[in-house]
């Protein structure tokens, strides 16, 4: 069974190997014991944490995989919540302009396009550093993982901002080089994309940030292949960008000051897996008196023993949800506990606006 | 040979000039009425100084535009060449240059420390004195003409000081390639600037250059975004152009990081005050007599400085000795100086 929970010391060395096998590299999940370890802790202590109103904290959570009966399992996937963008810091964000450059004396009207370094987002709350095992690419788990976390959002709203981003990993050509960073990080932090990467993850984006060039770049002076780039998606991520435009995200226009990748934004009330979700007390029944159902993703209510997992949304005629004994202990939840549940499939999976 | 104030009967020589010195030489276009209105304008400043060097309204853009006259029998007073001074430059139309900046992108973190030539669009110089226009026809490119065009301006600026302010500038025409092409425009201007370099050189030669400031990048360009052939093009000047520019870093003026929008080449400057040829230049008393020797290489130059329009200047055969420079009477005639009257000189 498939459950996902808050990450815990005892995660480490799968979180490691994951940050190893993400593809592309993510700059949130840095493959370094230390900063893992630390990111671990710190999730901890935000769940900890009494908090009234979004700020440094991080909630990294993982994805289980528990064979039968057994309770404890391989941890397949992982993905993180950061309260706030910019945390103690600012998150930097390239933000594409439009000027008009008109000249009433030659009678022309120029649009120009520019990137602006912008910290807008730094208080919007960010879900990132998400990846999973290979296996499980494209199936109902990576559903579960990407949108348990709305199920703990939709939880503890003043612990999160009105506005939720996601940053998408940006486009890579073949030799896995970012054009963008070609053209534009490099003149001004000489490394490759990949040690930029890694040293962003290993200490801190805003470092690098700092260097990069702080005023407007004019696109007409990029290269073609930079240009292309922005608001680009890496190929292996294409459907996890749809999925999240099905959720309800948008395309902003900020892209990544590194890469370019598209951010996509939502107002958090607008998700809908947060706004179709709904409460239900639960009723345990023998799993093979189940009725099928469409799946559906079901909390708990707590805090630090949040788990999330996939059930059928089969309701009695009073509204309870019904779910097995293995289920229900899995939820840490007994009989007439109230379940937060949300459908796993995407009723409105319309197209996202450019 | 004479320098003189330009006038009015000058015009059909003044637009064989300026159909003669081709593009990049954006302040002599090609066209009658643009002609005709700077010489009214030139003539308006020569005449509202014409009582003296009375100080200047520091408002006014006035423009001392001169030609030089070749007053040989055989050179019938053909114009051989023109130079020009403009006193204030972008106070009726905004004077726009690229500044070369650095900025220090640093970092004790990533162990980085690099700086990064950015250009930053600047009319800095606004209100500073240019000296501008210089052309010599082919055929007079001799017997020192091309120095006596371009320091009598000198002559004249430290004769008449208080017309002028505290800082000269002059802009140097930009490097172009073989197929006559800017490469900095083909990289910056081009993308802004719905035209090519030929028609963006003439609107601003026309004095036409508000779409200059209406289309323009206002933030700064990264040269690192810039082509390896535009960013080559930083500060240099058309080959043609590099007697000029020795001339004038002769005289002291320095490239202190302001290019052209247009072609990136050079603005060189320097407090006028500061200028050799303003600071080394002296007055003496002519004293006219006849059969004196000449020179083989003539050394000096020489300007009578009455008022503004009276101005000429020319080369003397001559070293003044003391206070006093004996000159031929047909020098004196060049110069319209009387016995006695003085007259600025300087050694070149």
């Amino acid at each position: 069974m498939l459950v996902v929970r808050p990450a815990q010391p005892g995660d480490l060395p799968a979180l490691e190997r994951l940050a190893g096998n993400a593809m592309p590299r993510l700059t949130n999940l840095p493959a370094h014991r230390d900063r893992l370890e630390e990111r671990i802790a710190r999730s901890s202590r935000s769940l900890a944490s009494q908090i009234d109103y979004p700020g440094d904290e991080i909630y990294s959570f993982v994805l289980e995989d528990c064979p039968g009966n057994a309770s404890s399992g391989d941890i397949v996937g992982t993905a993180s919540i950061r309260a706030q963008a910019g945390g103690s810091e600012a998150y930097y964000t390239y933000r594409q302009e439009t000027l008009i450059h008109a000249s009433q004396q030659l009678d022309v009207r120029r649009e120009v396009q520019v990137l602006s370094l912008s910290h807008e987002l730094s208080e919007v709350t960010l879900l990132c550093a998400l990846t999973l095992d290979e296996r499980y690419k494209d199936t109902s788990a990576h559903y579960l993982l990407r949108r348990a976390r709305l199920m703990f959002i939709a939880q503890y709203p003043e612990r999160f901002a009105d506005t939720v981003a996601v940053a998408m990993p940006g486009y890579l050509d073949a030799d896995n080089l970012s054009p963008f960073w070609e053209s534009v990080g490099r003149h001004f932090f000489d490394r490759s994309f990949q040690e930029m990467n890694a040293f962003a993850g290993v200490r801190s984006k805003s470092f690098i940030a700092e260097v990069m060039p702080q005023f407007p770049l004019y696109l007409p002076l990029l290269t073609p292949e930079a240009r292309a780039s922005i608001g680009r998606e890496h190929p292996l991520h294409e459907t996890a960008l749809a999925d999240f435009i099905a959720e309800g995200f948008r395309r902003s226009r900020h892209v990544d000051i590194f890469d370019a990748g598209p951010i996509l934004k939502a107002e958090r009330a607008k998700l809908h897996g947060i706004a179709q979700c709904g409460w239900h007390p639960v009723r345990i029944r023998p799993e093979q008196s189940l009725p099928d159902a469409e799946l559906a993703l079901v909390a708990n209510q707590r805090l630090d023993g949040f788990r999330c997992l996939l059930a059928r949304y089969a309701l009695t005629p009073t509204g309870q949800l019904m779910l097995s004994p293995e289920q229900a202990e899995r939820l840490d939840v007994e009989e007439g506990r109230a379940v937060l549940v949300t459908p796993l499939k995407l009723l409105d999976a319309d197209e996202g606006e450019l | 040979m004479r320098i003189r104030p330009i006038v009015h009967a000058d015009i059909e020589d003044l637009l064989q000039i300026a159909r003669e010195t081709g593009v990049g030489f954006t302040s002599l276009p090609d066209n009658r009425e643009f002609l005709e209105a700077k010489l009214a304008h030139t003539r308006a400043t020569f005449e509202r100084h014409s009582h003296g060097a009375a100080p200047s309204a520091a408002d006014e853009p006035e423009l001392y535009f001169f030609v030089l006259e070749d007053d040989s029998p055989e050179g019938a007073n053909r114009i051989a060449g023109c130079c020009a001074i403009e006193a204030r430059v972008g106070l009726d139309t905004p004077f726009y240059n690229y500044r070369v900046g650095r900025m220090s992108h640093s970092s004790v973190q990533l162990g980085l420390h690099r700086t990064i030539d950015t250009l930053f669009l600047s009319s800095d110089h606004t209100g500073d004195a240019e000296v501008c226009s210089l052309y010599l026809r082919p055929e007079y490119r001799r017997d020192r003409n091309g120095v006596l065009l371009s320091k009598s301006r000198w002559l004249f600026m430290a004769s008449f000081r208080a017309l002028f302010p505290e800082r000269v500038l002059a802009e140097m025409r930009g490097v172009f390639d073989e197929q006559h092409q800017s490469p900095f425009w083909e990289c910056l201007g081009r993308h802004f600037f719905p035209m090519d370099f030929r028609d963006a050189d003439r609107l601003t030669g026309l004095g036409q250059k508000s779409f200059i400031g209406e289309l323009m990048p206002k933030f700064p360009i990264y040269t690192p975004f810039l082509s390896e052939a535009a960013r080559a093009c930083i500060g240099q000047v058309h080959e043609h152009t590099r007697p000029a520019l020795a001339m004038l870093k002769k005289e002291g003026l320095r490239w202190e990081g302001y290019i052209d929008i247009f072609d990136g080449g050079p603005t060189v400057e320097s407090y006028l005050d500061d200028v050799l040829a303003v600071r080394d230049s002296r007055t003496v008393t002519i004293d006219i007599a006849e059969g004196l020797p000449s020179e083989e290489r003539t050394s000096w130059l020489a300007a009578t400085f009455k008022a503004p329009d009276d101005f000429r200047a020319a080369w003397v055969g001559r070293a003044p000795t003391g206070d006093i420079l004996m000159v031929t009477p047909e020098e004196a005639r060049r110069l319209g100086a009387v016995s006695g009257e003085p007259l600025r000189i300087l050694s070149a």
